[in-house]
């Protein structure tokens, strides 16, 4: 389950910045810290084996969290959530940036050393198809790494996975079956017991209802939520489901590109989006009633390509309200609202009230999709 | 052959394969006769619907029992609408589709029931003046090359893996003109892809026209399916969960397009999704299936303001609003799908069912109709309009 990533060596040697200062104390409640984590792949190399040039997969991304919440990561597939919740149990080795968990600073960990934490931080993972064994029991899957760290003593397991089998809504004579016999929400609720079985703190939840039926996903997500309350744990919920996000979460960050376009609390967000990108997502979520005719923000083309991401503002391409700033310079986060933050240049007052300095001026980028992508050739 | 533990027996197993091949014998040799127009052609009961499905039953013949997928499924497509299927995975939306096309997985699947009345036109009027329509389960495999493709044509659910990766776009869409214009030429039929393609929204279509499917991105990818899709100039498009696989904003490019083409082609679509919030944006009518039958059907603002069948109103409770209240649990529907092997002739929904009743133990329900266009199987609403 645990792919450490092997890295070559030269990876030390990528362009970043290690921002100083970051050392703040953190609150007594604070489970999790990151900041301006960077998570970048090589994908070209020269003669020698050199990266030469990066996928920005997750690009100075900064968050804490709370015990006993939840925050929302949402966006379009290739924005990098997956990648950020990965990097943040350390499965990646860590570009640049800084992550505390309960405020110890585990980026620099080795393998043995982030092995005490393992149990503290659990993943949930999308498919729960792909993601059991299918040649062992389900007692067997859940034990494993119960025995793996002692997390209770051996005359006890069998009682206490029953136990977790029972809270996850799991009959107990399902100990000795196999995966296979079980539908898609049954083997969910295994992959959840698998994860809660060695009492992490944190759990990392991989779109865990994305794969299942409408019915089963309303199981599932209660399941997590009542599973958050009696055992007080803090959740990230990658999603792109945005209803599923706005039921469960506390907090939401939206992703485009591995970068943070806007963070803010829930009812906020949802209440007042201010990026461009996130009410264009708000509004394409289709409402099950048929006389809501929403007034859609279609946004035009694709994702770019994130090997390849638009200079200044990587949303500026598809962005309705661009302008020439945008372009040209990439946006700082401003705290629009009390607790709620955006990266774009319309709510920056600096650039807004120097009008004469910044060209803020409506633009058009110039179609950048595949076809302009081809012709490059 | 009834299962008590979890696996059977050898002597049942044996039992179940010696009945399958001796089905699948049957009904493949049902096939292969040769029919006469006749035959294979019905009258429909009304000119203004484009397929009419009568009790369509399809089944599998698998090895741990006759899976009965489509169990007994009527409903009709009238010309110029969206109709949407909606049901949790295996209840047998996708394989009343592929009943359609006649593409069911032979020699396992099977049509073994029912009529599908397609209203292709072209076949003259009976003395009535009602249109007389091809049988779609019963027509030959050469009569329905001509249909399939042409007059009813299907978008799948995954753009990756349904174009041939080492041909050209081009290619691939030039063929349905080769196919079903005898003898156009390479030019007209290349000059008709690229008119497809620019309908579909793809800027430089005759970049796309040459590119290979893996230059495309997933929501391009789409439309080359639906640019594919119209090619033929269908009277049917069958779109199969045709944007599950894309991002929200992805698919609400795709589902405009395809609102676009509707209106601007005059074709009906028939659109099959678990998403109820897709469904209310594009359907006119709605057609909610429960494991292989149809449970409810009516108008797109009958299921969603009005819904009767007791599954009907669980499955829009349990999907997350986004102006829902959060701090209520979410409303789930307890238990799960049953399985499709021998399933008893009472209602299926009853052990998940909340406002079951003595009478549900019973046959499975006959249909009610409750309005003229709202039509719902439980014995809740029996007696209160007339049984049909």
């Amino acid at each position: 389950m645990i792919e450490q990533n092997k890295q070559n060596p030269q990876t030390d040697s990528v362009p970043v910045a290690k921002d100083g200062g970051v050392a703040t104390a953190s609150s007594a409640n604070e489970v999790l810290r990151v900041e301006h984590l960077k998570k970048y792949f090589p994908i070209a190399t020269d003669f020698f084996g050199r990266p030469t040039a990066y996928l920005r997969a997750v690009d100075d991304i900064s968050f804490s969290l709370e015990r006993g919440k939840t925050i929302g990561i949402v966006g379009e597939s290739g924005c990098g959530k997956t990648t950020l919740g990965r990097t943040i149990l350390k499965l990646y080795d860590i570009t640049g940036g800084q992550i505390y968990f309960e405020g110890k600073n585990i980026t620099d960990l080795s393998k043995s050393q982030m092995k005490k934490y393992r149990t503290d931080m659990q993943l949930i993972f999308q498919d729960p198809y792909s993601s059991l064994s299918p040649r062992m029991t389900v007692g067997n899957i859940i034990k494993e790494a119960v025995c793996q760290h002692n997390i209770v003593p051996k005359e006890e397991v069998h009682e206490y996975v029953v136990d977790i089998m029972k809270k996850c809504g799991l009959r107990p004579q399902f100990y000795d079956r196999y995966p296979h016999e079980f539908s898609g929400g049954q083997r969910q609720r295994i992959c959840i017991a698998r994860a809660l079985a060695v009492k992490p703190k944190l759990v990392i939840c991989d779109e865990p209802v994305s794969a299942l039926d409408v019915s089963i996903q309303a199981q599932i997500i209660n399941l997590l939520k009542e599973l958050q309350k009696n055992m007080g744990l803090t959740y990230i919920f990658i999603s792109h489901d945005l209803s599923v996000v706005k039921y469960i979460t506390d907090r939401i960050m939206v992703m485009y590109l591995g970068n943070m376009m806007e963070m803010g609390d829930t009812a906020g967000i949802f209440k007042n989006p201010l990026h461009p990108y996130t009410q264009a997502l708000f509004s394409a979520v289709p409402a099950p009633d048929p006389d809501i005719k929403m007034k859609r923000i279609i946004l035009e083309g694709d994702i770019p390509s994130p090997a390849n991401p638009p200079s200044g503002c990587k949303f500026h391409t598809r962005c309705s309200k661009c302008m020439g700033v945008c372009a040209a310079k990439a946006p700082r986060y401003v705290e629009a609202e009390p607790d709620h933050y955006v990266a774009c240049h319309l709510y920056d007052s600096e650039i807004m009230d120097h009008g004469e300095e910044y060209d803020i001026t409506p633009y058009t980028p110039p179609a950048k999709s595949s076809e302009a992508i081809k012709s490059d050739e | 052959m009834k299962q008590k533990g979890h696996y059977l027996s050898v002597k049942e197993s044996r039992a179940i394969i010696r009945h399958n091949i001796k089905q699948m014998k049957y009904y493949e040799a049902e096939k292969r006769k040769p029919r006469t127009l006749a035959e294979y052609t019905a009258p429909m009961r009304d000119n203004n619907n484009l397929i009419e499905i009568d009790s369509l039953k399809t089944c599998f013949f698998t090895d741990t029992g006759t899976v009965m997928s489509v169990n007994g499924v009527s409903f009709d497509i009238p010309k110029g609408k969206i109709v949407g299927v909606v049901g949790e995975s295996g209840c047998g939306k996708s394989v009343t589709s592929l009943s359609i096309m006649q593409l069911v997985q032979a020699p396992q699947g099977q049509v073994v029931e029912g009529q599908i009345r397609f209203n292709a036109g072209d076949l003259g009027q009976t003395e009535d003046g009602r249109n007389i329509g091809y049988d779609i389960a019963k027509t030959p495999t050469a009569e329905m090359y001509r249909i399939r493709g042409k007059d009813i044509t299907m978008i799948f659910q995954e753009p990756m893996t349904s174009l041939n990766p080492v041909f050209t776009i081009g290619y691939q869409l030039d063929e349905v003109s080769f196919l079903h214009t005898p003898g156009i030429s390479a030019g007209d039929a290349k000059a008709h892809s690229i008119e497809m393609l620019k309908k579909v929204g793809i800027s430089m279509p005759e970049h796309t026209y040459s590119s290979y499917p893996h230059e495309l991105s997933g929501g391009m990818r789409q439309r080359v399916m639906i640019a594919m899709a119209l090619v033929g100039d269908p009277k049917l498009i069958i779109a199969d969960e045709p944007t599950t696989a894309l991002d929200v904003t992805i698919q609400a490019q795709i589902l405009e397009l395809l609102k676009d083409i509707q209106k601007k082609q005059g074709c009906s679509i028939m659109l099959i999704t678990h998403d109820l919030g897709v469904i209310a944006e594009m359907a006119d009518e709605v057609v909610v299936m429960y494991a292989g039958r149809v449970i409810e059907k009516g108008t797109a603002s009958e299921i969603f303001h009005n819904p009767l069948h007791p599954y009907t109103i669980g499955l829009q409770k349990s999907k997350p609003m986004i102006n829902s209240d959060v701090n209520e649990p979410l409303y789930s529907i307890p238990g799960k799908v049953p399985s499709p092997i021998n399933l008893p002739n009472s209602c299926y929904f009853k052990s998940r069912c909340n406002k079951c009743l003595a009478k549900c133990e019973g046959e499975y329900p006959k249909g009610v109709q409750v309005s003229d266009t709202h039509w719902v199987s439980c014995y809740l609403y029996e007696g209160k309009a007339d049984t049909k």
